[in-house]
């Protein structure tokens, strides 16, 4: 198992999550637009805002991925099914408290519960596992999360 | 904060009627008091009543469109409520504090006066409550026995509510919401079953203060006194400085800019959505069952918003409305729900629950069924609201852009069904004449963002093609040379005050028809000022007040067709229609004045900033 070989999971997984999103968001079953979320942090023009947020995106799917490889180094084993379970972790920790709660602290353009009469945000806030932005959308993070959890896992234990 | 004697004006001074209010009802008492007696204090995510008498009869938590902690709005003997008010006989008179959702109620007793402070705190210095409602009174003269009383009733009153004491506070709760009650100079509370309540002397120069703090799924909140007043304090900046920055300048500033702040208070800041009105079920007639839930954002409202918020100087609550509509309608595009969540959510599911409702009237409805209707026009109102969005500067992205051409090309295939109507009647779908309007402004309006290069423009022939048979279909079939007018609907022999919309908006009808059409709605469904929406059958038992929103659009459609003078007399007579506050419910019964149904409504609102804009936009 290689760092190298867990960034290229983080690769390849971030693409799988990004185009399930996306086709799940062509049907119709969920609102979530992961980079629109985290390029609008930095810019309200919408166009620009997604050409960033896949950037920052696939930034953070890296991210994620070296945090994998730090786990299965430390209990010395790596493979698809753990990397589908640190998925399911991961999905549901997005879904209750990152998306949730911590992005819509930290991004000027989304509104949180808090927001109050002095607001004006440019973004409704997720919810709950994200269900302000579609019933389907917690059953859609879940399983995009652990399709990236699946590739991370077996290009981490493919590399050796 | 310490007013100056300026500011200490009564409702008199404002130019409004200043009603007296003799005595209160007792916690308990199954009396309701007149919608009109309302006014609404907010936060920018729910909204609290206030009635005369002092006490709050209307408070959702921790939202607008979440189960209420007092409903005694729609139920007096289970809904809950905070009382607040002198023990003895008293009158009362109140107004806004100029320029602000804060409300001063002066309490006078043959004894002596007290003045109260009722505010939804917004959030300032300090660790606050994630909810907090305020009201400090204050000794003017003399000495005053004032009672207080705290019943929350959770869940639309169905919750069980314990109260109990957490560090010597006391504490109601229910499920994940808790409220906490502060008091300071204002007695002892006594914990009763299902209450707390105190009593205390309130003296000349004396100051008590009594504040709520709500919790929903996490800890309460204690705050410290200074810190509540310090809250209470940029709370009258906050509001002041905002009303400020409105843009009008014409003879009506002070209903303009009431009604801005009344939106204000219906906006919901966390998603930019903007509800329909901050109650539901409140009755359309006495006893009757038109009944329905507004704490929802309707695709319909969403011209009018937008044209109102860019009106009066809000472009940075516009930009969050729209971008909240786009948002909301991708889950179902490119068909739209008549009307959204205010969190974005498109499911609505209507329901009936236990309160008695307002004068007995049943039954109260959580939710609205309206939200699965097919309304054709909730379509022109989305492609107008984007026009206007785009001429004011805004940009439209790829994605939206080609969902603005989606819902074109949607409106070309499904004008020719019959639909609901603006009204959402609950029978048989017609050919609404309104309706197929709107769906000839949609595809207008598409051509021409299309024209400008905002849309993909490669439907723009078919848009054209299509809007030229709406045309010709509204014009043959939906003309009345027996009426001398178009007709609610095609081949029907009544009138509809909704076609008023078809000048407003911009229908583009062949010389003369729209104007007779004016002119023969202000006479047919006219009272004096006010404006019924119709008079035919619309599949619901019972009648209804006047209209008070198409009574503004009838201003806005006169002044649009140059008959400034008489639109402007109109308008008159409808500004002396509000409360003594200035807030209007969403109809009004022409004779005895009281109001009907939900209440502050956000179109009525819309209606009036409109109308005076468009006033003074023809005086120019």
């Amino acid at each position: 198992m290689t760092i190298w070989g867990a960034l290229a999971g983080g690769f390849v997984g971030t693409l799988v999550l990004t185009t399930g999103l996306r086709a799940a968001t062509e049907l119709r079953l969920t609102r979530t637009d992961l980079p629109f979320l985290l390029g609008t942090a930095f810019t309200a023009d919408r166009t620009r805002a997604r050409a960033l947020g896949y950037g920052l995106h696939f930034l953070a799917g890296l991210g994620f991925a070296a945090l994998y490889y730090v786990v299965f180094r430390a209990i010395g084993e790596s493979s698809w099914w753990l990397g589908a379970l640190f998925g399911l972790v991961h999905g549901v920790f997005a879904g209750t408290a990152l998306v949730n709660i911590l992005l819509p602290l930290v991004h000027p353009r989304m509104g949180s519960t808090m927001s109050a009469a002095q607001s004006r945000p440019l973004l409704e806030p997720p919810g709950f596992l994200m269900l302000n932005y579609g019933v389907s959308t917690p059953a859609v993070t879940i399983v995009v999360h652990l399709l990236y959890g699946a590739v991370v896992g077996a290009f981490t234990a493919a590399s050796g | 904060m310490h007013l100056s004697e300026d500011d200490r004006g009564g409702a008199a001074a404002t130019g409004l009627a200043a009603p007296a209010a003799v005595g209160a009802r007792p916690p308990g008492d199954a009396t309701y008091a007149p919608i009109r007696d309302y006014a609404a204090i907010g936060d920018g995510r729910t909204v609290a009543l206030v009635a005369l008498d002092g006490s709050i009869d209307w408070l959702c938590l921790p939202d607008l469109d979440s189960p209420s902690a007092f409903a005694a709005l729609l139920d007096p003997a289970r809904g809950g409520s905070f009382a607040l008010a002198p023990e003895v006989p008293f009158s009362a008179e109140r107004r806004y504090l100029p320029d602000t959702n804060v409300l001063e109620t002066t309490f006078t007793t043959t004894g002596g006066a007290v003045r109260v402070t009722d505010a939804m705190l917004l959030p300032g210095p300090g660790l606050a409550s994630g909810r907090e409602l305020l009201r400090r009174v204050e000794g003017l003269a003399g000495e005053v026995p004032m009672r207080w009383s705290v019943e929350p009733r959770f869940g639309y009153g169905a919750w069980r509510t314990r109260i109990t004491r957490r560090v010597g506070v006391p504490v109601a709760t229910g499920r994940s919401d808790a409220l906490a009650i502060r008091s300071w100079d204002a007695g002892d509370p006594e914990l009763r079953s299902g209450s707390v309540e105190g009593r205390f002397r309130a003296l000349e120069g004396g100051e008590a203060l009594l504040a709520l703090g709500a919790a929903h799924g996490e800890p309460l909140v204690l705050p410290a006194r200074r810190e509540l007043e310090a809250r209470l304090d940029g709370t009258i900046d906050f509001w002041r400085g905002w009303a400020a920055e409105r843009r009008y300048e014409g003879p009506w500033r002070e209903a303009v800019v009431r009604s801005a702040l009344a939106l204000k208070l219906l906006i919901y800041a966390p998603s930019g959505a903007i509800a329909a009105a901050a109650t539901t079920s409140l009755p359309e007639a006495p006893g009757g069952e038109r009944n329905w839930d507004y704490r929802y954002c309707w695709v319909r409202d969403s011209a009018f918003t937008l044209d109102a918020l860019l009106r009066l100087g809000c472009p940075g609550e516009g930009a969050s409305f729209f971008w909240w509509l786009l948002h909301a309608s991708q889950l179902t595009h490119p068909r739209l729900r008549v009307l959204y969540r205010l969190n974005g959510g498109p499911r609505a599911p209507e329901r009936r629950i236990s309160l008695a409702g307002y004068e007995r009237s049943s039954p109260v409805r959580v939710g609205n069924e309206a939200a699965t209707q097919l309304q054709l026009d909730v379509y022109g109102h989305l492609m107008t609201t984007a026009s206007i969005y785009c001429e004011a500067g805004g940009g439209l992205d790829h994605d939206t852009a080609r969902r603005l051409a989606g819902t074109a090309d949607l409106v070309s295939r499904i004008w020719r069904q019959p639909d609901s109507g603006i009204w959402e009647v609950r029978a048989e779908p017609r050919h609404y004449t309104e309706s197929k309007m709107m769906c000839w402004v949609a595809l207008d309006r598409a051509a021409a963002l299309a024209e400008r290069g905002r849309i993909p423009a490669g439907g723009t022939e078919r848009w054209r093609r299509e809007a030229e048979a709406i045309r010709r279909f509204i014009e043959e079939r939906c003309w009345s040379e027996e009426l001398g007018s178009y007709a609610r609907s095609a081949g029907s022999g009544h009138l509809d005050a909704s076609l008023l919309l078809g000048v407003l908006m911009g229908y583009d009808g062949p010389g003369g028809r729209l104007e007779e059409t004016t002119q023969r709605v202000a006479q047919a469904l006219g009272d004096g000022s006010l404006l019924h929406r119709y008079r035919a059958d619309d599949g619901l038992a019972g009648g209804e007040g006047a209209f008070l929103a198409c009574s503004f659009w009838l201003v806005d459609a006169l002044a649009r067709q140059g008959r400034v003078e008489e639109a402007a007399s109109r308008f008159e007579d409808l500004i002396a229609l509000a409360d003594d506050v200035g807030l209007y419910a969403e109809e009004i019964e022409p004779r005895t004045r009281g109001f009907l149904g939900n209440f502050p409504q956000g179109l009525v609102h819309l209606g009036l900033v409109n109308a005076a804009a468009s006033l003074e936009d023809a005086r120019r």
